[in-house]
């Protein structure tokens, strides 16, 4: 351990369990996809296939739509909520955390109950408004232009990009330059809208690139939130893939990797189009930032954003709740007829999803821990870039394309279907954001506390685990938080892993998608939810320091 | 003409600064000294209507017999410079200069850029960024900068401080004759002495809040 007097034999043991783990399994599923780029079998089907056109439209429109509208969201939220007066920033970060803890498939179908036509919203509007009888005739889920799938996903990404964005301004050093800058510009004539629009966005943005590329690829690619809420007919093209690869067939295989190599593309090719555009604007901006007419004032949006996105979020877990524990419920009533834990019983008593998850959740976060833990006390910093490269890889590559090399590979060496398939397939993404989570503030560890203790505790080792991990103690927690939610919330791979037989709790919810019993699939994508909340509130409840600062 | 009328200032319960009153005309540079903390930056911050909301104020500032009480800062034509030169890291040096040019047809806002570079001594510098020039360059862009917004006072915050010795002297002469040439008052606050302009009226804050000539 840095510090702490090892051998050579331990330092050159660091990265084994890091590239065991993740490094090497990441790279050899992507090599196992190779194979298909010359498969041109694979390539005609898909493009001879009836849905497929129809697919890419709907799927550009959800990836595109939605990522633009988060961000503008989470941009405007941003803005409203910062002062540079006040520690506001952080405050916006702490509250997305556990915004970020639920997974993508239980809002979506905690919102989709919110929307739907007989959903909560259209009782509160039919009590105290319309006095409607029959549902209205409204398709907010599984419409065909998805825009419940757009809504879903904007919901469900604006707090991510608000935790990045609220990240990179809670920075000391930011924050400082920033409220300079921003003196100057106003003193230069510029007002708020014009300063965060010339001035200070356009240096946030490139700091939370990665971010916005891995929303991107995630709402194009995304299968589990877009089978309880997208559109059936034609369906997303990541599900006429999902559908293609879980077929038995080979040329539908051939057919689904195809898919996600042409999805992949894609989405390289718009990233790529959208760096060029922002690039070949950037000047031509730069030169028209006069200082704007005299009188520009305000934001000019007062409305309460953040606020509204807060509510939403209360709403979708509330009617998880109510759904979950409601007997016989007509239409338009606000409260079903009678209540009832006959689902959570059930749930309960098939109990083994829940286990799954939560045995998965457990060993994989504390795996990727003590891993990541191990690379960064062992390697020196200027390895972490190889390390931050292969985690933004990770979560910005579609999770199809991971997820196909993944179960080429595990067929290989005889993995599907068994508890270390499983594992892995779920240790991988955990590991990628544990680390990303943990290498800034283990590395920001102040050297001279090492100085300091090496006259007091006599080992190397009590140095460690009296003073090192105590002071690291909310990092570390919240970057296993992290990691167990990511483990909890992981479909396409889990499920092309587990080969049937397996189930999770994100399988059940989709597979309860497809059913009629409303208050076990609520049970079940509350559960979905409970599980990582959970250890953000153990997280946040250990990371308290001793003495509460003010 | 600048003027202060029986400004205060306090954080807290602790004053900083009581019944402040102070005229400044046209083309004089007035020095306020004081120890840190002794609210001076605070005072100008207040003047430029940037003040942050932990302080609280009492007083009038007038800007050529104008009141500016409820002017919004960006309204209120004031020029700052500050120790760090705080130019736009993500902008080129032409386009910083740019960014304070009023709304005008593109061809006169380049022709200002330019005559702007050419008083900062650095023709053909405009599509350099920022950080490729030296800390001396950098102060004089953003005089050049603040200058351009056409400002009808100027509030300088230790702007030499950060500087080399050798290159104090020079820097201060050149945005003093600027300032001069602009017939713009100007308040510098400096824990520096010699950073006061030659002949020119030196103000300290002491501890108790009175603020004296020297």
């Amino acid at each position: 351990m840095a510090g702490v007097k090892t051998s050579r034999f331990i330092q050159a043991l660091g990265p084994i369990p890091v590239v065991g783990l993740f490094v090497a399994p990441l790279a050899v599923s992507l090599l196992f996809i190779l194979p298909s780029l010359v498969d041109v079998t694979g390539f005609v089907s898909l493009f001879e296939h009836p849905q497929f056109w129809g697919s890419l439209r709907l799927t550009l429109f959800t990836g595109v739509i939605s990522t633009v509208l988060a961000f503008i969201l989470a941009m405007v939220v941003v803005v409203q909520g910062t002062s540079f007066d006040r520690a506001d920033n952080v405050y916006m970060a702490s509250q997305a955390g556990p915004m970020l803890a639920l997974p993508h498939l239980a809002f979506a179908i905690g919102l989709g109950m919110l929307i739907a036509p007989t959903g909560l919203l259209s009782r509160l509007i039919a009590s105290f408004f319309t006095g409607w009888i029959e549902p209205p005739q409204w398709q907010t889920v599984q419409d065909a232009n998805g825009i419940g799938l757009i809504a879903a996903l904007v919901l469900k990404e604006t707090p991510f990009i608000v935790w990045a964005m609220s990240g990179v301004l809670s920075r000391e050093d930011v924050k400082r330059a920033f409220a300079g800058q921003r003196s100057v510009a106003l003193s230069l004539g510029h007002g708020e809208r014009s300063i965060w629009l010339k001035v200070l966005l356009p240096q946030i943005l490139p700091r939370i690139i990665w971010p916005l590329v891995a929303v991107f690829s995630y709402g194009m690619t995304v299968v589990d939130m877009a089978l309880v809420i997208g559109p059936a007919q034609p369906p997303s093209l990541a599900n006429l893939i999902w559908t293609d690869l879980n077929d038995g067939e080979v040329l539908a295989n051939a057919r689904g990797a195809a898919g996600v190599l042409v999805l992949t593309g894609i989405i390289a090719v718009l990233l790529g189009g959208a760096a060029m555009l922002v690039k070949s604007f950037q000047p031509l901006l730069h030169r028209n930032y006069a200082a704007p007419p005299q009188n520009q004032t305000a934001m000019g949006l007062s409305l309460p954003l953040w606020t509204i996105v807060k509510l939403l979020y209360f709403g979708v877990v509330l009617i998880l709740a109510l759904q979950s524990i409601s007997g016989h419920w007509p239409f338009p009533r606000l409260m079903a007829d009678q209540y009832t834990f006959k689902s959570w019983v059930r749930l309960l008593h098939d109990g083994w999803p829940l286990l799954t998850s939560l045995i998965l959740a457990l060993s994989t976060s504390a795996a990727a821990l003590l891993a990541c833990v191990f690379w960064l006390e062992t390697k020196p910093e200027k390895f972490d870039r190889l390390m931050l490269a292969a985690c933004a890889l990770a979560l910005c590559l579609p999770p199809l394309l991971i997820a196909l090399g993944q179960y080429r590979l595990f067929l290989q060496l005889g993995l599907t279907g068994t508890a270390s398939g499983m594992f892995l397939s779920h240790v991988l993404p955990v590991t990628a954001y544990v680390f990303i989570m943990l290498q800034g503030p283990y590395r920001g560890f102040d050297p001279r506390w090492r100085s300091v203790s090496d006259g007091v505790v006599a080992s190397s080792w009590r140095f460690y685990f009296r003073i090192k991990l105590p002071l690291l103690k909310a990092p570390l927690l919240g970057a296993a938080a992290v990691g167990f939610a990511v483990s909890v919330a992981q479909f396409v791979s889990a499920q092309l892993a587990a080969a049937g037989r397996f189930s999770t709790l994100p399988m059940e919810a989709v597979t309860l998608a497809s059913g009629s019993n409303r208050p076990l699939f609520a049970a079940s994508a509350l559960a979905l939810m409970v599980l990582p909340l959970m250890a953000f509130l153990l997280a946040s409840h250990f990371s308290k320091s001793r003495w509460k600062p003010g | 003409m600048l003027e202060l009328r029986d400004v205060s200032l306090a954080i807290g319960k602790q004053v900083l600064v009581k019944q402040f009153s102070l005229t400044i005309a046209a083309g004089e540079i007035v020095t306020l000294m004081g120890p840190s903390g002794s609210g001076k930056s605070s005072i100008l911050a207040m003047i430029a209507g940037d003040l942050a909301s932990a302080f609280k104020a009492s007083g009038a500032v007038l800007l050529n017999g104008k009141s500016l009480d409820g002017v919004s800062p960006q309204n209120r034509r004031l020029g700052r410079l500050f120790q760090d030169d705080l130019l736009f890291p993500h902008m080129t040096v032409g386009e910083n200069l740019l960014f304070a040019v009023p709304a005008l047809p593109l061809g006169e806002r380049f022709a200002m850029m330019e005559t702007a570079l050419e008083r900062a001594e650095l023709q053909g510098f405009a599509s350099r960024p920022p950080h490729s020039l030296s800390g001396g360059q950098r102060q004089r862009v953003a005089l050049m900068r603040s200058l351009l917004a056409r400002p009808a006072g100027i509030l300088l915050d230790e702007p030499f401080s950060k500087l080399d010795v050798e290159l104090r002297q020079q820097m201060r002469d050149y945005v003093f004759s600027h300032i001069r040439a602009r017939g713009i008052p100007a308040i510098l606050v400096t824990h520096d002495r010699a950073d006061a302009p030659d002949g020119g009226r030196v103000l300290k804050i002491s501890v108790g809040g009175e603020v004296q000539d020297v």
